[in-house]
């Protein structure tokens, strides 16, 4: 019975830390480029059309390093609970602008890992892809509160 | 004791959030204070801005002096929108370059450019970027007297200036 459980709470573990190192990287990666070219970044921001023009480079300047703190809590394992929710709030944000873009038939850059339009342009496979990074985002963070709820039942 | 561990759930996201959420807003600023390359905390992103190069020259043209380009025939008109919005009506003797498929129709309408007249793009209403875009692409391929007539077919047709077209 006990190594059941236990084999069953290191899969889980496993899963767990697979989830976090993937997006990890995932959004460490997507902040560097964004964090070295912030005017391009702006223009990025700019052509979501969304965001009124006084906001759009306050949110070039934050954002990137958001995306660089989530992703250096990830890869240390620390604040987890506030990490797992703002990666996964910030990718649901992705995913719906994304899909409000392709509908109106916007022809922009992704924005998303680059800021060159030609490496980056919004297709529906941008969307796809962030919609399996959201279902991972959701399983860290569910995964994140289980774990805390142990820990607030041992203490 | 489910509403103390929900809160406990609670408590710490908030908490952890606010304070990556507070990093992340003094990482950005201050780097940013600190780069040579520093962009403005608050631009000006209008249109009219948007389209001024630094040395204060602007990409739009007034309707009047693209109607006197056009009485010289000093101006070439360029229709950025779709080929059926165009082909139901455009800007006399324009062309079309849509925007949307610029790659595919580019090297076409490239050859027939003749480099002593003005390049005037338009699309129709007063949001529209496809001429925007249209402009900073042929000014990006080389082509130094470029211009924009923003909602270009709307005010065209307002001045009864000439049209062409199906419709």
């Amino acid at each position: 019975m006990t190594n059941t459980k236990d084999a069953q709470s290191y899969k889980i573990g496993i899963f767990y830390h697979s989830i976090r190192l993937i997006l990890a990287g995932v959004f460490i990666f997507a902040s560097i480029d964004k964090i070295l070219h912030p005017q391009a970044f702006a223009q990025a921001v700019f052509d979501y059309q969304v965001l009124p023009g006084s906001l759009i480079n306050l949110v070039a300047l934050i954002l990137p390093w958001l995306e660089l703190l989530v992703g250096a809590s990830l890869l240390m394992n620390r604040w987890m609970s506030g990490a797992a929710s703002i990666v996964t709030i910030l990718i649901s944000i992705f995913v719906g602008l994304i899909f409000f873009n392709l509908a109106r038939g916007l022809d922009i850059s992704c924005g998303c890992f680059s800021t060159d339009f030609d490496e980056n342009p919004m297709t529906k496979l941008t969307m796809f892809r962030d919609i399996l990074f959201l279902c991972l985002a959701f399983c860290l963070l569910i995964l994140t509160i289980y774990k805390n709820n142990i820990r607030y039942k041992t203490q | 004791m489910q509403r103390t561990v929900f809160q406990l759930h609670l408590n710490e996201i908030v908490r952890q959030a606010f304070f990556i959420l507070f990093l992340s807003v003094v990482m950005g600023l201050v780097v940013n204070m600190i780069r040579p390359d520093s962009i403005p905390i608050i631009a000006d992103w209008s249109t009219e801005n948007r389209l001024t190069s630094e040395s204060g020259e602007t990409l739009i043209i007034p309707v009047l002096l693209a109607k006197a380009l056009f009485e010289k025939n000093e101006a070439v008109f360029m229709d950025a929108r779709d080929k059926n919005q165009f082909e139901l009506g455009h800007i006399k003797g324009a062309k079309n370059l849509p925007w949307h498929s610029v790659d595919d129709y580019f090297m076409n309408i490239v050859q027939d450019l003749p480099n002593d007249k003005v390049i005037i793009t338009y699309c129709d209403g007063e949001s529209c970027d496809l001429s925007h875009n249209l402009a900073l692409f042929l000014k990006k391929m080389g082509f130094n007297h470029v211009k924009i007539l923003i909602n270009g077919w709307s005010v065209w047709q307002e001045m009864n200036l000439p049209i062409e077209g199906s419709s």
